[in-house]
Parts: structure tokens; sequence; C-alpha cells
């Protein structure tokens, strides 16, 4: 299976290549369908070739789907038909594929922006409401909703982008409103975007869209499937979330320890200079958004963090850096450290140095790591890591904002452990403030967030859609509560999520989760005892939890009998299903240092 | 004939057969995988090898491996 998998990787190595592509999909058709996920791909044009290239693409990704394709232009036959073959195949994902053929009417020429504006809400209803209807039907299935592709004739010539009731203009409008108006269980596919880059004059063959209804050309395949792919991805919670940079001409030009900081290439008035500058705007503008950056460089620690603190050109500051390693040894071990002292996985880091060996070294050593293969010109550094998609995530969060501030804040906490040296008056020290909370409507993306991220500190590992999680919020069966967390450094916001299912008087956790970044605080401590508290209120007499391993969440194999719960059975995998009475009186639940909020 | 050998490779690639051997009379009956999507496929393959672009009406009409052949070395001039 393993060499399969490698088989495969090689084959989709180039979605770009779309001979190897196409040569893949073949072989993919050929392979015996699996069962996970269950994807159901609808189209208004043919979509034959891409339910099979993403088959192959999904193979190399070490999965096994089960697709159904619809039929040609079959989306209202299959959503509009409540008894539909679609239905009856219960997808997991839906992606659905519409093209300019949908939409149901232009404005007419002088239509007012009133007109025009209410026609686009029309149109962009038209298409949310198709994934309502799927919704209604399949409260659990994730949605994949194509934007529409802006084609490039411009029908009123040179005055297409003078008329707000233009073709293009009117297009533009209902694509942002997909965007806005978008539920929760619909993402949407930037096709538009995709198409953009790669030309439009190239995304668009009239002859093949004559012949056989490809609604773009058979080049982009690849392209055009590995933008679902990313999706899915995300939406299965494989999302990276850290930068590692390398500092001498990948963040500036020349070698800090030879030229000094005021000796290195940032001069806004060379080309090359302005280049790392520009690569340096792209890198913060990833940081705004939640990117955790840390640094991996060979290089003298105070020679390195001189170029942050002195060079007036410089746009990172020290302190947008999370963890900032510069040392002479190798990286392979410099990015373990960064990983350890992040509590993020390997498979978290995206690598970025200019250094080709460097590179090399980190693939061999780490596959896990992400890394970006970087041009030789600076001048296209941007480009690289833009077009490397390798922050593809399912929604921003507050949390993800201030996170990266969290991570900077942890060195300071680090300072304050190292002045004390009682653990417990260190946790004391840090005033923390908590709080215990049935989830609410404007914490579910984050709650679902943490579900289907958290590795680490995950007693059960179970994945959940937000339409999932939805379902749950309105089953009285069960409890979902959210736990926030603030100390005297920063707000961590949400941290820990907690899925309860009640029956009589038996409760079982079927889900508990928490950021690695509020561990060994005695949150857990915390949520147990706000947990045991809350069953008692309810007449619960009996607690039920189960372990099951994987190979990330170790770190809880000992969580339920620390908190006194014992042993009631183990299946043949590792699992271990616990089981703990509840009396009347009190149960300590283990020491924190916790407020309420 | 050097166009023929570049086109059973081509062909070889698509439909994923080393020992695929095709002639001027070669049709889709004959290959069991030639539907309209390959045909597609071959024809973008064709396009991009030989460095030529076809018609609409000359993808619908090309019936064997002849004609497209004789397109080809037309169009090359």
């Amino acid at each position: 299976m393993a060499e399969d998998l490698a088989k495969w990787k090689e084959l989709t190595r180039d979605v770009s290549d779309f001979s190897s592509m196409l040569k893949a999909a073949r072989r993919a058709e050929k392979q015996g369908e699996g069962d996970v996920p269950r994807i159901a791909v609808l189209g208004t044009n043919s979509i034959q070739l891409i339910v099979s290239v993403l088959r192959a693409l999904l193979l190399s990704d070490g999965q096994n789907p089960r697709i159904y394709e619809g039929e040609y232009d079959g989306i209202r036959m299959d959503v509009l038909d409540s008894d539909s073959p679609f239905y009856r195949f219960a997808p997991d994902y839906v992606v659905l594929l519409p093209e300019l053929r949908d939409i149901p009417a232009y404005p007419e020429l002088f239509s007012s922006e009133e007109e025009t504006e209410r026609m686009a809400r029309e149109s962009a209803g038209y298409f949310l409401g198709l994934c309502e209807r799927i919704h209604e039907k399949l409260p659990a299935a994730q949605i994949l909703l194509s934007d529409l592709v802006l084609p490039f004739s411009e029908q009123l010539g040179n005055l297409e982008a003078n008329c707000g009731f233009s073709r293009t203009a009117y297009l533009r409008r209902v694509n942002a409103l997909l965007g806005a108006s978008r539920s929760g269980y619909v993402t949407i596919l930037a096709v538009d975007a995709l198409a953009s880059y790669v030309g439009k004059k190239n995304w668009f063959d009239e002859t093949a869209y004559f012949l056989n209804k490809s609604g773009f050309s058979l080049q982009y395949i690849g392209d055009f499937c590995d933008l679902i792919r990313r999706q899915l991805r995300a939406l299965s919670g494989k999302v990276r979330k850290c930068l590692v940079l390398d500092l001498d001409n990948t963040l500036w030009g020349g070698t800090v320890g030879d030229l000094g900081y005021e000796g290195i290439n940032l001069d806004p008035n060379d080309a090359v200079g302005e280049a790392f500058l520009a690569f340096q705007r792209y890198i913060l503008l990833l940081k705004k958004r939640g990117v955790i950056l840390a640094v991996c460089s060979k290089n003298e620690e105070d020679l390195a963090r001189e170029a942050f603190e002195k060079n007036q050109h410089m746009v990172l500051c020290y302190d947008d850096i999370s963890c900032f390693v510069a040392n002479w040894n190798d990286k392979a071990s410099n990015l373990r450290l960064i990983s350890e002292k992040l509590n993020i996985g390997l498979d978290s880091l995206v690598f970025f140095d200019d250094n080709p060996t460097e590179r090399a070294i980190v693939e061999k050593f780490l596959p896990e790591v992400a890394v970006v293969d970087v041009p030789e010109d600076p001048a296209l550094y941007v480009r690289a890591l833009d077009r490397f998609h390798a922050f593809d995530w399912l929604q921003l969060t507050k949390e993800d904002i201030s996170r990266s501030k969290s991570y900077a804040d942890n060195r300071k906490r680090e300072e304050l452990l190292q002045s004390l040296d009682d653990y417990g008056e260190y946790l004391r020290e840090l005033a923390m403030k908590a709080s215990f909370l049935p989830l609410s409507e404007n914490s579910r993306e984050r709650f679902s967030q943490l579900i289907n991220k958290s590795n680490q500190f995950n007693l059960r590992t179970r994945r959940y859609s937000e339409a999932q999680i939805g379902e749950m919020m309105e089953d009285p069966a069960f409890g979902l509560y959210t736990v926030s967390l603030r100390d005297r450094f920063s707000d961590y916001g949400i941290i820990a999520c907690i899925i309860l299912r009640s029956e009589g008087k038996s409760c079982f956790i079927d889900s508990w989760v928490m950021s690695c970044r509020v561990l060994k605080k005695g949150v857990e401590n915390y949520t147990f005892q706000k947990i045991l508290s809350l069953l008692k209120e309810q007449g619960i007499s009996e607690l039920r939890a189960e372990y099951l391993p994987t190979k990330k969440n170790r770190m809880v194999e000992g969580l339920l009998p620390e908190l006194g719960f014992s042993l009631e059975g183990e299946d043949g995998e590792g699992g271990r299903r616990y089981r703990l009475e509840l009396p009347g009186g009190e149960i300590p639940a283990g020491t924190y240092y916790i407020e309420e909020e | 004939m050097k166009t023929m050998e570049l086109l059973q490779d081509i062909f070889r690639d698509v439909f994923d057969d080393e020992e695929l051997t095709i002639g001027e009379e070669t049709t889709a009956a004959d290959i069991e995988d030639w539907d309209s999507l390959s045909h597609m496929q071959l024809i973008a393959e064709i396009e991009k090898r030989f460095g030529v672009r076809f018609t609409t009406d000359e993808i619908r009409s090309a019936k064997n491996v002849g004609e497209f052949a004789a397109l080809i070395e037309r169009k090359k001039g």
C-alpha cells in the first residue's frame, strides 16, 4: 500500500502536466473503488474527466474515495428530486459545478444600479438556494460550490468596464455575493481566480466546449482538480500553520555575518533590495491572518537578531517571530526543535530557504515538512510561496489571528517561569481566567476548527463538519461546550471543546479536544471540574469515556485514569473504554490555579 | 513514416498500453478505451507534440488514424 501511495504521488507530482494527469486518471479508473470519503460531483458541463483526475489526486493523498458522478447538466435533476440517486448515495462532500448557462437572467441595457443588484442577489440566491436544498436533505454534507468563471468576451466593447449593467460587472457581483452570503456548510471554490492566473485565453477552449461541453481546456484539468483536492484536505483538518524562514538571501540580500546589519541588502532604491522587501511585506500579511512565523538560520544568534532590531528597512520585527532559532546545527534538528518549542507537529511546518542543499536535507530527513521549491530570483519569492498554497485553511477565526501573538507572548511566559522556581507559583503568577460555556452560534466556526485540527490533546479524534456540529446543537441528547482562557499576557480565546452525549442517567464524552498552546496549565482539570458539576446538576450518575490511540494523541493516553476513571475494557487496537461513577458528593478533579472569568 | 511513428507513441501513451499497434486503418472501434473523452485527449496530445491546431470540424470528422496523419502532414505543410 505504501508502495502504491508512492506510485500515485509520483504519477501526480505535477498537476500542471495534463498528460501525466490524464494517464493517472486512466489508471485510477482501473483501481478498485474505495468508500471513504464519499463525494458527489454534479455539474452543468461534462464532469467525467474531472471525476477521474480527482480520484487519482485523492489516491495520491492516501484516500480511495467513492465518487458519485452526476449526469451531464444534471444539477437540478439530482438536487430538486428528493428521491434522486444522488441523495440515496448520501455523500460526505458535494462538489457543485454550475456554469454561466445556469445564470437565470442578465440585466438589460441601462438597468439601474438597484435593479442590477437585485438581479445579482437573485442569481446568487439561486445557487445558494440549491445548496440549501442539499443541506436540508443531507445536513452533514459539506458543499463545495464553484464560483462563475467570467468570460473574456466584452459584449459592450470598451464600455464593458464603464457600465454597472455590463455582463462582466454583473457576474463579478454574483461571485462576490456567493462568497459573502454563503452558509457555513458551503465553501466557494475560486475557479475564476484559477482561470485568471493561467489566463482566460488559455483557460477557455471553445472547440472542446462545442464538441464535448468541456468547461475549460483539458490543459488545466489537473489544476482544476487540485483546487477541489486542496479544499477537501483543509476540510479533513490537514492544514499547515507555521512558516519557517531562512534569513540570508531569503529575507534579505547577502550574509549578515559578513556584512553586518547595515550591509545586508534591503535597499528600497535597489531592484533586488526591493524584491526582498516585497517578500517581507507578503510574509507580514500571512502573519496578520494567523500564520505563525519561525526563523531557522545558520548564523550567530545575536548578529541575526541585530538585523531585525537595527536595520531601518526591515519590515518584519523580532516580535513577529514566534520561534527564533539561529545557530550552526543542522536544519533538520532545528526544525524539530521549532516544532517542539511551538508544540505543533512537523506536518504543520512549511520551510522556505533559498539554499537547495538545505531544502534537500529537510526533504530527505523530515518528509512531513512541506518544502517550498524556491526560485533563484528573489523577485519570484512571493509568487513561489503564494502558489505553493501552503496555508489553505477552513476558515479564519479570531483565535488564529491572535495565535501568533500568543506564541510570541510564550517567550515572555518562559522568562517568567525561569525567574520562579515553583511551577505552582508560576501558574498563580499567570493570573489565568477561564470560562466554560455552552457552544453558541458565533463560536461554531472556531469549535469546528478545533475539533478538526486538534491532533494531540484529542481523546477520540472524531472529526465533525460544521454542518454536523449544527445538527448536534439541535439535538437535546448532545451537550457542546467551549472553554476560553486568558492570562496576564494574552487572551487565547476558545482553546478547548467538549461534546457530551447523554442517555438517561449515563453520559459519554464523545469528544474532548484542547489546543496545545495551553498545555500544562491545569486547563484540563478546570474543564473536568466544570463537566462534573454540570453533570451533577443534571442528575447524571455515570460518566463514560474512551481513549482511541492515533500516532499523535499519546499525550492523553493517561488522562482518564489520572482523572479517576477506571478501565472497563479494551478493543484489539489499543482503544480503551473507561467509566466513572458520580456519587452525590464533591469529586476532586485535580488542582488548578484558574479563576472563573 | 515519421508521423505514424510519433502517432503510435501518442496512442500508446494516451491508452497506457505499451504494446498497442496502430495502422492507418485503426478506428475507435479497434481500441476499447477510445471514446469521446479519450478522443479529446488524443487531440490535445497530438496538437501539443506536433505543434498544430485542428478545427472543430476536423476533430469531429477524423475517423481513423490515417486521416489524422494526413491532416497533420497537410498542416505541417
